[in-house]
């Protein structure tokens, strides 16, 4: 069968505008993201896990199928994209009979639609205008808007209210469609990277997933981090006290902990991790006069310290495991567990150039070569770091917007009635005449029940005053005809 | 309006004694409470303590579990006035336990799978009685009670000494998302109990309720003979360490399993006790000859018997006994607590059992004690209409939150994943129901269904598919 070309956008149009259809594509999404939870996954498993978990031909397999990433793979990505189209459609193929409804509600009171309608009561009156004058004070008195209507010269009158309501459907399928934009956005124009500092260190680039680098217009720089534990041992807090750095000037700075980001120019810098570099940060040695009393200080590398006027300390070279073959230092590992440190020492007035050896795990005092000042280890600082997680979302105010209008939309559709009334004042069967009134609800049924009876008995109340009033000798209880199903 | 036709049965007289039942139900609480009472003054210590309150709750939500199945067989007015009491101090003693916890901590109970769980039971007790007092189903409790029984007592086995904060949890949007979960879950499980009496009122077919019940009880054994059942006929269970108060772990994550030898077989002799009655309802079905009907309830008491001997050997094999590994050479000790999710399973298998027997022996008038079908498939939407709304916002608040510590809103961790999952099939629930007028029991199904998910986000994904969101 030929199928003449300008058809098939409209088939393509018609199928995703089909319910029956985005419920198969919402089916698919459920069953491929539950794949893929049970699946391990590429970015978050090791590569030597998965070897562990499937043989080489599986995870061949789940490789090509792109079930090892299922959900940044173009088959899942092309799924949630229909499901965005199917929703867009479905909703633009039902909206113009929503808007015809919503713009211009059905508000005569002709005889088909009363007998259409199915919460219905009749009440006698005498008099039509008297009647609806009555019906128009009660609904005030409940402060149901009002409106007048005149159609073939019968005059009615049509209350509604929460009309709004009916559209809610749409705004909520709009906002899942904002959510969705933005995560588009952060697909697209967003990253993550990753980003180690030590303290006094500044740095403008950041590590991205793939192991690229990325320089950042400005540069954080890191005045310290620590780490504060509980009695019993486990993590209590992590914080980095950062700066933000721009043309050589501070701009910005914040004590970044768990929980409370660093916000500069659209990117965030998240306390992730923490720990110690193998880098030696400070040594702290007494450092004593031949005679006089010492005082302590602490060497970082390739630092010169002043001693005195004459003399400068400096710590030349660390080796965090160190052994010793034909009187030379070598190193064994990279576990500070038994460290060597080399000193310099050096006087101008007589230009020496001394050199000592460190070796805490075999005897506090450092010995070599002879100088004017002895020195006794007091303790090493590690040096540490911490770790950034930087990311940049430029779209998740959209998500952050689609949630908050998800919730209103969601609020209204749910528990917001669209209730409407009409009355009007005709002749009953018998020909005696009536204040018909008619309900009707979008939802919640039994709730409006309720609501319209309420509505009934002020009008009957309203009737009664009106009839009391006009005449008061002539009082009766106005008989009530109950027409169609509750 | 038309009546329904009814199915006519025999009728019965209203039930005027009944006191057995309630004697009985009495003088075991009461016995069971003495019992603590003198285990916990021997012990010395406070008897306010948080676990003797739980204890207290499993006693009476227990007793009212009964009573409520009770009522449900015999029919007698008085039974739901004595499990609404024991459902009330139940949940007085509930919310104790609560209290005392938050006292200790200074913080609400949401921070570990178990102080979830203290949450959630309370929750779930507290719609109980609301639905109960508000809706009028009156035996609902015979569904959410044995829920709650099943959680009390996973709780009793899973850890829960109280840990300070890891410092990703130290945030007011801990509060604010975990409250909504626990209410979206329990309204959730609030739905699936009334979706389970519509399918009562909607006076589905006996048989069904059989299928259903067989159906579960067998999936349940079946994944645990796949999963635990060793060579030679054993039993793996996880090894204990007592001294830590922890599973024994061989690597990150990688728990240590120990072999207990022959019990495998029993739980294969359970396998086959619960999928018989299936076949033969298969097999009636197929021949259309309701004569295998009988011979399935037969053996679906064979069945509650089979399993209640497993619970029984598993409980006493178990309990405080070393055996050895496969894994690694020597003996090693374990405990029930090491294994929360197979006893769970086996009690939750022999509550449908016994909820089964309730639907057995019903009265035939249980229909006229029970709301009409129209409003409990309303009230069952209506349940969800509570329940979607906050599931939404459980899942935003959860986004916001990890935005604020992961650095990404999503990242299709496996608990987001399954959040996401239970929110789009609530989703389907109202699609179908709103534009296609699914009503009755389609509708109860899925509902079913959606509670299901729930289940498994909550607990399936935390002990099977471990992520970001460790912590529960």
């Amino acid at each position: 069968m030929a199928v003449s070309p300008i058809s098939i956008p409209k088939r393509i149009y018609k199928t995703l505008a089909n319910l029956r259809t985005g419920i198969v594509l919402l089916i698919l999404v459920v069953v491929s993201s539950a794949v893929g939870t049970f699946i391990l996954q590429r970015p978050v498993t090791e590569a030597d896990k998965l070897a562990r978990a499937y043989s080489p031909a599986t995870l061949l397999w789940l490789d090509r199928l792109g079930l090892t990433d299922v959900f940044h793979a173009w088959w899942f990505m092309t799924l949630l994209t229909l499901v965005s189209l199917s929703i867009v459609f479905v909703s633009l193929d039902r909206f113009p009979n929503a808007w015809r409804f919503y713009a211009r509600p059905y508000r005569k009171t002709d005889s088909h639609f009363r007998s259409a309608l199915p919460n219905k009561v009749e009440l006698p009156i005498r008099n039509a205008e008297n009647g609806l004058n009555a019906a128009e004070r009660a609904l005030k008195k409940l402060h149901w808007p009002i409106e007048r209507v005149a159609y073939k010269n019968e005059p009615s009158l049509y209350s509604e209210r929460h009309r709004f309501s009916v559209m809610a459907v749409y705004v909520i399928h709009a906002s899942l469609l904002l959510i969705f934009c933005g995560g588009i956005i952060d697909g697209i124009f967003g990253y993550s990277g990753f980003m180690a500092l030590q303290r006094g260190q500044q740095v403008n680039r950041i590590e991205l997933p793939n192991g690229a680098k990325k320089t950042i217009p400005f540069s954080i720089k890191c005045y310290g981090a620590g780490q504060e534990n509980y009695a019993d041992g486990s993590p209590k807090r992590w914080w980095s006290k950062l700066a933000v750095v721009k043309d050589g000037k501070e701009v910005e700075t914040k004590d970044v902990v768990v929980n409370d980001p660093l916000v500069y120019h659209g990117l965030r810098f998240y306390q992730s991790s923490f720990g110690i570099t193998g880098n030696l940060d400070e040594l702290k040695l007494l450092a004593t006069p031949e005679n006089g009393t010492g005082r302590e200080i602490a060497l970082r590398m390739n630092e010169p310290v002043e001693l005195d006027a004459d003399t400068t300390v400096t710590l030349a070279e660390y080796i965090p495991d160190f052994f010793i073959r034909d009187n030379q230092v070598f190193k064994r590992s990279d576990n500070p567990e038994n460290p060597a440190f080399r000193l310099q020492v050096k006087s101008k007035a007589s230009a020496d150039d001394a050199k000592l050896w460190l070796f805490p795990a075999y005897g506090e005092n450092a010995q070599g070569q002879k100088t004017n000042y002895s020195f006794a280890f007091r303790g090493i600082q590690m040096g540490y770091f911490t770790g950034l997680e930087v990311s940049h979302e430029p779209g998740q105010w959209l998500v952050w917007a689609g949630c908050l209008l998800m919730g209103a939309g969601l609020f209204v559709a749910f528990y917001m009635v669209h209730m409407r009334v009409w009355i009007t004042a005709v002749p009953d069967a018998r020909g005696k005449l009536v204040l018909w009134v008619g309900g009707q609800a979008n939802k919640n049924r039994d709730r409006f029940e309720q609501k319209f009876n309420e509505v009934l008995d002020a009008i009957r109340t309203e009737l009664e005053t009106a009839t009391a009033t006009a005449s008061p000798a002539r009082q009766e209880n106005p008989e009530l005809t109950l027409a169609g199903v509750k | 309006m038309a009546t329904r036709a009814r199915v006519v049965r025999m009728e019965q007289p209203a039930a005027t004694g009944g006191n057995a039942l309630l004697v009985l139900v009495g003088l075991s609480v009461a016995f069971l409470l003495v019992v603590a009472l003198l285990g916990a003054a021997k012990a010395g210590g406070s008897l306010f303590s948080e676990s003797n309150l739980l204890y207290v709750a499993l006693i009476f939500y227990a007793g009212a579990g009964a009573l409520y199945m009770g009522f449900g067989v015999t029919g007698t007015a008085r039974y739901v006035k004595f499990a609404s009491t024991a459902t009330v101090i139940g949940l007085v003693a509930n919310t104790l336990a609560v209290a005392h916890r938050w006292y200790l901590s200074g913080r609400p109970p949401f921070a570990s799978i178990y102080e979830m769980l203290l949450s959630f039971v309370w929750a779930v007790a507290l719609l109980t009685l609301f639905a109960e007092r508000k809706f009028g189903v009156k035996i609902i409790g015979s569904i959410t009670m044995p829920l709650a029984v099943v959680c009390v007592i996973l709780m009793q086995l899973l850890p829960s000494e109280v840990r300070p904060l890891v410092p990703a949890l130290q945030s007011t949007w801990l509060h604010v998302h975990v409250t909504l979960a626990m209410l979206s879950y329990a309204a959730c499980a609030l739905s699936c109990a009334l979706a389970m009496m519509f399918l009562i009122q909607d006076e589905l077919r006996t048989e069904t309720f059989l299928a259903w019940t067989s159906g579960f009880v067998s999936a349940i054994y079946v994944a645990i003979v796949a999963t635990r059942f060793e060579k030679w006929g054993g039993l793996s269970v996880t090894g204990w360490d007592a001294k830590n108060k922890s599973d024994i772990f061989l690597g990150r994550g990688m728990r240590l399993f120990v072999t207990v030898p022959d019990l495998g077989w029993l739980f294969v002799l359970a396998a086959v006790g619960a999928i018989v009655p299936l076949l033969l309802y298969a097999v009636g079905r197929g021949k259309k000859d309701e004569s295998f009907f009988a011979i399935s309830n037969k053996a679906v008491f064979i069945s509650i018997l089979l399993q209640l001997a497993v619970l029984a050997a598993f409980v006493l094999r178990v309990y405080n006994a070393s055996y050895s590994s496969p894994d690694q050479e020597g003996l090693y000790p374990t405990s029930l607590a090491a294994s929360p999710f197979l006893l769970g399973g086996m009690v939750s298998g022999i509550f449908a059992s016994l909820l089964y027997l309730m639907l057995l022996w019903r009265r035939a008038d249980l229909e006229g004690l029970l709301p009409s079908a129209d409003t409990l498939d309303r009230i069952t939407y209506k349940t969800i209409c509570v329940a979607f709304p906050l599931l939404t916002a459980m899942i935003a608040t959860g986004a916001y939150w990890a935005n604020r510590t992961w650095g990404s809103y999503w990242s299709w961790d496996p608990k987001e994943t399954w959040a996401a999952i239970t929110w789009l099939v609530y989703a389907g629930y109202l699609h179908m129901r709103i534009t296609r007028g699914w009503r009755g029991r389609r509708a109860a199904y899925f509902a079913i269904l959606g509670f299901g998910v729930v289940i498994f986000t909550f607990l399936g994904v935390t002990y099977l598919l471990p992520g970001l969101h460790a912590y529960a």
